[in-house]
């Protein structure tokens, strides 16, 4: 009976081990070297190379280049991508994946908190579901990472986060927790609705009016905690009083609401601003200049009569959907060429999917963009270096680099055109398996 | 008095001459030269060339003769294909889909509702679409009669009605009903109450279809004493769908409910035109297919409610593959602009055919709204109603260059402005 149970102790500790064993090598599974051999290589910053080779290892990669120019190492796992495409992976600059699952069930939904207007501590982190059945359907078609944005019913909805679609937990898949903040000034914001659903403010002079005082108040409070971090730094200069204590500034009550103002009012991190019409983008910017904030511009779908202004500020353009109807006085496909028009006039820009079920569409909008007048090369950049650069990760993503994370795309054809099917994608060099909820449930009700 | 009797006569007689003339204008010629024509019946032609007389195709292929006088459009280098059909579109309708007030309403007109100035049209023509049925919401489980339009932008409201298309009426289901009517402590709440809602407004129709017979044959008998039945729109129309007189579309995700509505409509003894939406239609494909029974679906939207989270961009190609007559089509202001891409997407999903992808926004949906004897395919005799794109309409890139209906041009992209020659701004 002892001996039995020793046995069984030894069975468990030998699994228990070989458990920890798998755990681990999953952990670790993007270690080994894989090549790409003889795909088209776009690399988006030093040009496409027609029969190419990339090399990943430990979730970079470590070469890229034409086939014969480069070597491959002797353990690589060598993946034959002959006719393929092999692309970085796309970035979405808005979406909303990870807070949404069911678009008319609330208890799927964490998109924006709307007891007020001005909610800059939210957090989309707090929030973020790494498990959503989502994710997957978006990231096999090749969208590598995204910008996940709290929805734009509150001119100051919360932060957002930058997001690898891939991981084994949130804290692996939110690459950068607070990255920019969204001001969102399209008339939408207002508390217009009957009885007790109206309330201020109900009309864009009372969304510039509270927009202006959160700034002051938040302009306050950094005064206030200058004046006690200096006060607290010279407490032990001063003379002492004639009770033969020091007067120092008290501290002020800490606010999280205007706290989280802070990065953005220094100009250290970019606001998001997000105006439709004109008229909207005028007074958004009018603000975002008293305040000085680093702006980067989102949804301009009706401001065509500003592009140049826009130009001449050097700001981004974050475009999409182009999808948005143009108004009834405009040509059909006014809308579908504001990439085009911004990019003639040398504004960086960014697609968004501004979505969460169809984020996997992200790459057609570019390519229509393309059929009204952009440029290839600088639509296959707004899904890819432009955004890294935009959100501050140039340094990791965006491209085919030495020494960038290993998000890779193998596909059959033009990454931008509809019929394209993504085969292989890499996330930080872990080849990802290509299922969804929707690839299980196709696989289910195939003939077999 | 006289003299200006005979001028109003010379005038009125001027202006016949002139309507004349500006019908012959409109029935002018035209020959369509050099591109790739996708024929979608009898496959592509290249080189090819298609001539048009009063409005109809007179004759396709490599060779056409046509007469000189003929207008001619060069499509060298582009591809020809029929005008896309929507099956479901909801645009021109201002907002009037629903009469919320009671899940029964099939006597609600969409031709009442028809707002032909909608420039919702416009951007669907701009898109290659000539022809879609308008159909209801889906708040009702019957929610009213349909109305066919030709796209023609700028001409008047009578010209953009399709001529001779058949009725259709609008059936719902599943979640849409059950949250207006349950969130008002009203039957229907729960699919239960949907279904029983339909069953007893069905029981009605046959009760009102059994008692105008009734009175009829005493009428015949010569009863005097016959008492004539009271009219009631509300049964007339749902009389016409036992009758077979109405084409019935059902709105409806679930595959569960397939099964019901068909069991239903062999209950009462109509057909099923189209499920529309039909997300689920891969998990019960024969079913619907042994049915005769064709769907409308989105290519890959899901996931905005609960009975499109099953929903799987392969269903299209899943469920033609199992006999299913199947349609793209927009429910939407937005894909309706670019149904040529949502179709290419069935070739990436599940690999349709060129062909296959072409006839989901072409012959299928024409089939599903009645007129596919019209429209639908670019054959002698049909419609002309014909888009002349800039590259392959299967794509990203395609672009709607120049856009026929009945033979006439209504949105060519190289004009300035909309684009549209029968169009005035202010009109």
């Amino acid at each position: 009976m002892m001996r039995a149970n020793r046995l069984q102790l030894a069975i468990l500790a030998v699994l228990a081990a070989l458990g920890m064993a798998a755990g681990a090598a999953l952990a670790q599974a993007p270690q080994g070297a894989v090549a790409l051999r003889g795909g088209k290589v776009m690399t988006i910053t030093h040009g496409t190379i027609e029969n190419g080779v990339v090399v990943m290892e430990n979730g970079k990669i470590t070469a890229v280049g034409a086939a014969g120019a480069v070597q491959i190492p002797k353990n690589a796992r060598v993946i034959d991508a002959g006719g393929m495409t092999v692309y970085p992976g796309l970035i979405d600059s808005e979406t909303h994946l990870g807070l949404s699952e069911i678009t008319l069930d609330p208890a799927t939904n964490d998109m924006v908190e709307p007891s007020d207007e001005i909610t800059p501590h939210m957090h989309v982190y707090d929030a973020f579901h790494a498990e959503s059945e989502l994710i997957p359907v978006a990231r096999i078609n090749g969208i590598t990472n995204a910008i996940v944005a709290p929805a734009s019913s509150n001119t100051l909805p919360g932060q957002s986060s930058f997001v690898q679609l891939d991981g084994r937990s949130s804290d692996e898949m939110l690459l950068e927790r607070d990255v920019a903040l969204p001001l969102n000034f399209t008339g939408e914001q207002r508390r217009t609705g009957n009885g007790e659903g109206r309330k201020f403010p109900s009309t864009r002079m009372g969304m510039a009016a509270q927009l202006r005082q959160t700034f002051l108040d938040a302009q306050e409070y950094v005064r206030k905690l200058e004046e006690y971090e200096k006060s607290q730094a010279e407490k032990d200069t001063q003379p002492a009083g004639e009770n033969g204590k020091r007067k120092t500034k008290e501290r002020p009550k800490r606010d999280l609401t205007l706290e989280a103002l802070l990065p953005y009012l220094s100009g250290k991190k970019p606001v998001v601003l997000a105006a439709e019409e004109g008229s909207d983008l005028k007074t958004a910017l009018r603000l975002a200049d008293e305040f000085g904030l680093k702006v980067v511009l989102n949804h301009i779908s009706h401001s065509r009569d500003l592009l140049d202004e826009i130009a001449a500020r050097k700001v981004p353009v974050i475009v999409g959907p182009i999808y948005e109807r143009p108004k009834d006085h405009e040509r059909y496909d006014a809308v579908f060429r504001l990439p085009a028009e911004l990019a003639r006039r040398g504004v960086k820009i960014a697609f968004a999917s501004w979505d969460e079920h169809n984020v996997r569409n992200l790459p057609y909008q570019a390519g229509y963009a393309v059929a009204f007048g952009l440029p290839y090369e600088e639509a296959i950049k707004a899904l890819t270096i432009y955004p890294a650069e935009i959100w501050g990760v140039a340094g990791h993503l965006g491209s085919l680099e030495v020494g960038k994370t290993a998000n890779v795309v193998v596909a059959n054809g033009d990454p931008l055109d509809v019929k394209t099917d993504v085969k292989r994608v890499f996330i930080a060099g872990r080849e990802i398996p290509m299922e969804s909820r929707q690839t299980l449930l196709r696989d289910q009700y195939s003939p077999r | 008095m006289r003299h200006s009797l005979k001028s109003l006569r010379c005038l009125a007689g001027a202006g016949l001459m002139l309507l004349a003339l500006a019908s012959a204008a409109a029935a002018q010629d035209v020959v369509i030269r050099g591109g790739t024509i996708l024929t979608v019946t009898h496959g592509t032609i290249q080189n090819g060339s298609v001539y048009i007389k009063d409005g109809k195709i007179a004759a396709l292929g490599e060779k056409v003769e046509a007469p000189a006088s003929a207008t001619v459009i060069d499509a060298t280098g582009k591809f020809v294909t029929p005008g896309i059909i929507d099956s479901h579109g909801d645009t021109a309708l201002d907002g009037d889909v629903n009469e919320i007030t009671s899940p029964i309403t099939p006597h609600m007109m969409m031709e009442d509702a028809f707002d032909y100035d909608d420039k919702g049209i416009y951007r669907a023509l701009a898109g290659g679409v000539t022809t879609s049925l308008l159909l209801h919401g889906s708040a009702n489980m019957i929610g009213g009669q349909a109305l066919v339009i030709k796209h023609k932008y700028g001409k008047g409201r009578e010209e953009m009605l399709f001529p001779g298309a058949p009725r259709s009426i609008k059936f719902a289901s599943g979640e849409n009903p059950k949250r207006v009517y349950g969130g008002r402590q009203q039957m229907p709440s729960t699919r239960m109450g949907n279904f029983a809602v339909q069953r007893q407004a069905l029981v009605e129709a046959r009760d009102y279809i059994r008692e105008w017979e009734e009175y009829e044959a005493k009428v015949a008998r010569g009863d005097q004493e016959a008492k004539r039945p009271k009219r009631d729109l509300k049964l007339e129309a749902l009389a016409d769908v036992l009758r077979g007189k109405l084409l019935v579309q059902i709105h409806c995700y679930r595959a569960d409910e397939f099964l019901t509505e068909m069991a239903m409509a062999r209950e009462f003894g109509y057909k099923v035109r189209a499920f529309h939406h039909a997300l689920e239609v891969y998990k019960v494909a024969e079913q619907v297919a042994a049915e005769g029974v064709a769907m409308a679906t989105f290519a890959d939207w899901w996931g905005f409610k609960h009975e499109a989270w099953d929903a799987v961009p392969w269903n299209a190609v899943l469920s033609m593959r199992k006999g299913v007559r199947v349609a793209i089509k927009s429910d939407s202001g937005d894909f309706v602009r670019r149904l040529n891409q949502e179709a290419a997407k069935t070739i990436r999903y599940g690999g349709a055919t060129q062909d296959e992808a072409l006839r989901m926004i072409t012959l299928n949906p024409a089939w599903i709204i009645g007129v596919d004897d019209r429209v639908g395919s670019i054959e002698v005799g049909k419609d002309a109603d014909l888009v002349v794109w800039n590259s392959h309409p299967l794509s990203s890139y395609a672009l709607a260059d120049v856009v026929l209906i009945d033979g006439e041009v209504y949105f060519n992209r190289a004009l300035p402005g909309f684009g549209m020659p029968q169009y005035r701004e202010g009109q």
